[in-house]
């Protein structure tokens, strides 16, 4: 065949390899195997969080991982962990050794797929093919994967459609990269077209979970969903097609069907902390206090060791076991990982709040009543949590009679969430249950008049063009509401359209915070990318954060 | 431990053997001595055999139990196929020779499931270079759209009552080749795309020549 350029010859004596297997005689014969291709530097991990400490402090070429790690983690979340937090780039070649053919079905439809695959048993001359052949991949795409991290999406698409023109055999993996480049860069349009030409020259497993992602990001949902059910009906195992349908139906309020969706999940591929947080909260969400326990118990007792546990894990937890008014298993799961709570301002107020939450449950008024005076000085000093958190803080000060404290926080909940109506509810559920439900309205009023107000004049002027006014009146309104991320990406996305008007007329530098903030707020929002690729058009010097292309895939 | 844990635990270790023992024996030099190479290499292509068959057991295990679904069709070069075949059956047999053809019909890439194919084909090959004379052919075209893998070598060739009951889709025997190509008729017939299915086809030319066919 003459349409392939010649074989890349690669000199695997400038390379480096990291070796990630838990069984020891095993990770010295890929030493020994590594050895005969011309490796010199070899290092080795027994454990994901060993080999995720190597790949913090030093680059790696290459990295061979054993999908079954034996400490209750597997390879692919180990990769899934070095992608997520950027630890290795594209560049870095990740072979999969699997023995389990169940790992098959998994790399189908992975979003963050390793670069290939050998499986078990297999000989030095199969490992030798494999990484050459990914190797001289990785050449022939480097420029395009500098362009993508580089946040220059253009260039990357230029790259790939350079390489789809050739037509040689990097076709499909060509296309497979621009769609993701595409869906990074906010064009779902442009995406889905290109998913469905995939699809329609072989019906595989991750191009349909592109496509239905797509729509879905388009907010054509209902079209997603049927797309998604008849796929998780052919590859049952399909664990990331559940995820995605499951979002699908929480976009469309379908509670109880997402409930299942990830219950299918769960099931499927019990390890994943944050799909067994997700589970958890749409359960108690549905107000299935059993599933919810099970799930956030899951969360906690899976995501040990993982950088994915966050202290509200044990909130959710806690809140579980005292609504089903058992609050002395809600204390000694506060104590059993008190060490781990201790560890953060964060995990200190979970540990304040919900530790008074239980005491207050089980009749310990005085208790209940210090721990209330500790979290409260704990916000005084920085501490920050989830809306819901502080909902349960404000309930703890109401007890102790605390007003303006409760008052203060059902106020920065409501700010930040004027328009959720799920917490809203909640926060008006405390005053009447304090016997207080005449001040409620008056709080929440008081705390979302500001924010509402502003958030409409802003929207107002913009409409009628008036950006200079529109910017400033949304840019309080970001100020007012600072953990809302619908509020932070209005105020970002008029202020763009004002400085493509008008360089001078906001400071570009505030619009990056906005977006980083929204984005670490709500990290899958289908408008970031679309507002990160206009930050791109108006700024085009590297970016920070904001700019930098993060990987999709769930842990 | 559940019986079917312990079934599972044990599989993998033995799965991890035999990659320590492939990968060990791969690591040991040839000295050009005949008497130190030819029981390597020997050594060698047995350590396949082993891991050939352990992997094939475990196929038609699961295939027993309920039909054979590939989950890894995806986009593949067949000429990398190919290529990596010819190169595992020139570093198991040094003696013969190993010939590559690639028609010009042939795409840069095809949809196929390559670790089945590659096993069902590997089989094929450690078959000739056991029965072969002097050299092997491996080779890919396309015939009324389908992908067609071959491997040739000059052996007598097979016996007529294999190839019959290949082609009448009869059961083959459970040992040696007849075990190797119920697997292979098996992975051929799992490709399936717009209701048309993959098949195997043996018969003689100037020896044994097995072809494999993918729509």
């Amino acid at each position: 065949m003459s349409q392939d350029s010649p074989p890349i010859q690669i000199n695997y004596k400038l390379k480096t390899a990291l070796v990630i297997d838990d069984y020891p005689s095993m990770r010295s014969a890929f030493r020994m195997a590594l050895a005969a291709f011309g490796l010199t530097k070899v290092d080795m991990a027994a454990t994901g969080p060993e080999a995720v400490g190597r790949v913090k402090n030093s680059h790696y070429d290459i990295i061979i991982c054993d999908y079954n790690l034996g400490d209750g983690r597997d390879g692919q979340q180990v990769l899934e962990e070095m992608r997520y937090l950027g630890l290795i780039g594209l560049d870095t070649a990740f072979l999969m050794v699997t023995a389990e053919s169940v790992y098959e079905r998994v790399v189908a439809a992975a979003e963050l797929a390793p670069d290939d695959y050998l499986i078990k048993p297999f000989n030095a001359d199969i490992m030798r093919s494999r990484l050459d052949a990914i190797l001289a991949k990785k050449e022939v795409f480097s420029a395009i994967y500098r362009s993508f991290a580089d946040g220059d999406w253009e260039e990357a698409v230029q790259g790939c459609n350079a390489l789809i023109a050739a037509k040689s055999k990097y076709l499909v993996d060509a296309m497979r990269l621009k769609s993701e480049i595409l869906v990074a860069a906010g064009r779902f349009d442009e995406a889905g077209v290109l998913y469905e030409q995939i699809v329609k020259m072989r019906a595989v497993p991750w191009a349909r979970l592109g496509l239905a992602r797509t729509l879905h990001m388009r907010s054509k949902s209902a079209d997603a969903e049927p797309m998604l059910l008849d796929l998780v009906e052919k590859h049952p195992e399909l664990v990331s097609g559940y995820d995605l349908l499951a979002d699908v139906q929480l976009a469309q309020n379908k509670m109880q069907d997402a409930q299942g969706s990830l219950n299918q999940a769960v099931t499927t591929s019990p390890k994943s902390i944050l799909r067994q947080r997700k589970l958890g909260t749409v359960a108690y969400q549905n107000g299935d206090l059993d599933a919810a326990k099970t799930a956030f118990d899951a969360t906690v007792t899976k995501g040990r060791n993982s950088i994915f546990l966050q202290p509200n894990d044990f909130a959710n937890l806690t809140r579980v076991y005292i609504e089903q008014d058992n609050p002395a298993e809600a204390l000694r799961v506060l104590q059993d990982n008190r060490k781990l709570l201790q560890d953060s301002n964060e995990g200190r107020l979970v540990a304040a709040v919900m530790g008074g939450l239980a005491h207050g449950r089980s009749g310990n008024e005085s208790e209940a009543n210090r721990l209330a005076g500790e979290a409260v000085k704990l916000r005084e000093r920085g501490a920050t949590g989830q809306p819901e958190l502080l909902l349960d803080m404000a309930g703890n000060c109401l007890k102790a009679g605390m007003n303006e404290q409760a008052a203060q926080l059902v106020g920065e909940v409501a700010r930040n969430a004027h328009d959720s109506e799920e917490l809203i509810n909640k926060a008006k559920q405390l005053y009447e249950q304090a016997g207080r439900g005449e001040e409620a309205e008056g709080v929440i009023r008081q705390a979302t008049q500001n924010v509402q107000r502003l958030s409409k004049e802003g929207a107002l002027l913009a409409q009628r063009g008036d950006l200079v006014n529109a910017t400033r009146i949304l840019a309080q309104a970001a100020e007012e509401a600072p953990r809302n991320p619908r509020v932070l990406m209005n105020a970002a996305w008029v202020a763009m359209r004002l400085i493509e008007q008008d360089p001078r007329g906001f400071p570009i530098g505030r619009v990056k915070i906005l977006i980083d903030d929204a984005a670490f707020l709500a990290p899958d929002h289908p408008r970031l990318a679309g507002l990160r690729t206009k930050l791109r058009e108006i700024d085009p010097t590297p970016q920070s954060a904001a700019g930098k292309y993060k990987p999709t895939g769930k842990g | 431990m559940e019986e079917q844990d312990l079934y599972a635990a044990l599989l993998h270790e033995l799965k991890n053997n035999v990659v320590l023992l492939t990968l060990t024996m791969d690591t040991i030099p040839r000295t050009g001595d005949s008497e130190h190479d030819g029981p390597l290499d020997d050594a060698r292509l047995i350590g396949q055999r082993v891991s050939e068959r352990l992997l094939q057991a475990l196929f038609l295990y699961k295939s027993e139990q309920g039909g054979v679904t590939l989950n890894a069709i995806d986009a593949y070069s067949p000429a990398d196929l190919v290529e990596e075949i010819a190169h595992q059956a020139r570093s198991l047999h040094k003696q013969l020779e190993v010939r590559v053809s690639i028609d010009e019909s042939v795409p840069p890439i095809w949809f196929f499931d390559r670790n089945m194919l590659e096993m069902a084909l590997l089989n094929a090959v450690h078959n000739s270079i056991h029965y072969a004379r002097h050299q092997i052919g491996i080779g890919i075209t396309v015939r009324d759209d389908k992908l067609v893998f071959s491997v040739r070598d000059d052996s007598d060739g097979y016996p007529p009552h294999i190839i019959e009951a290949v082609r009448e889709g009869r059961t083959l025997q459970s040992s040696g080749t007849g075990l190797g190509l119920r697997f292979a008729r098996l992975i051929a017939e799992a490709h399936s795309n717009e209701g048309r299915i993959g098949e195997l086809h043996l018969h003689n030319d100037a020896g044994a020549v097995f072809e494999i066919s993918v729509p």
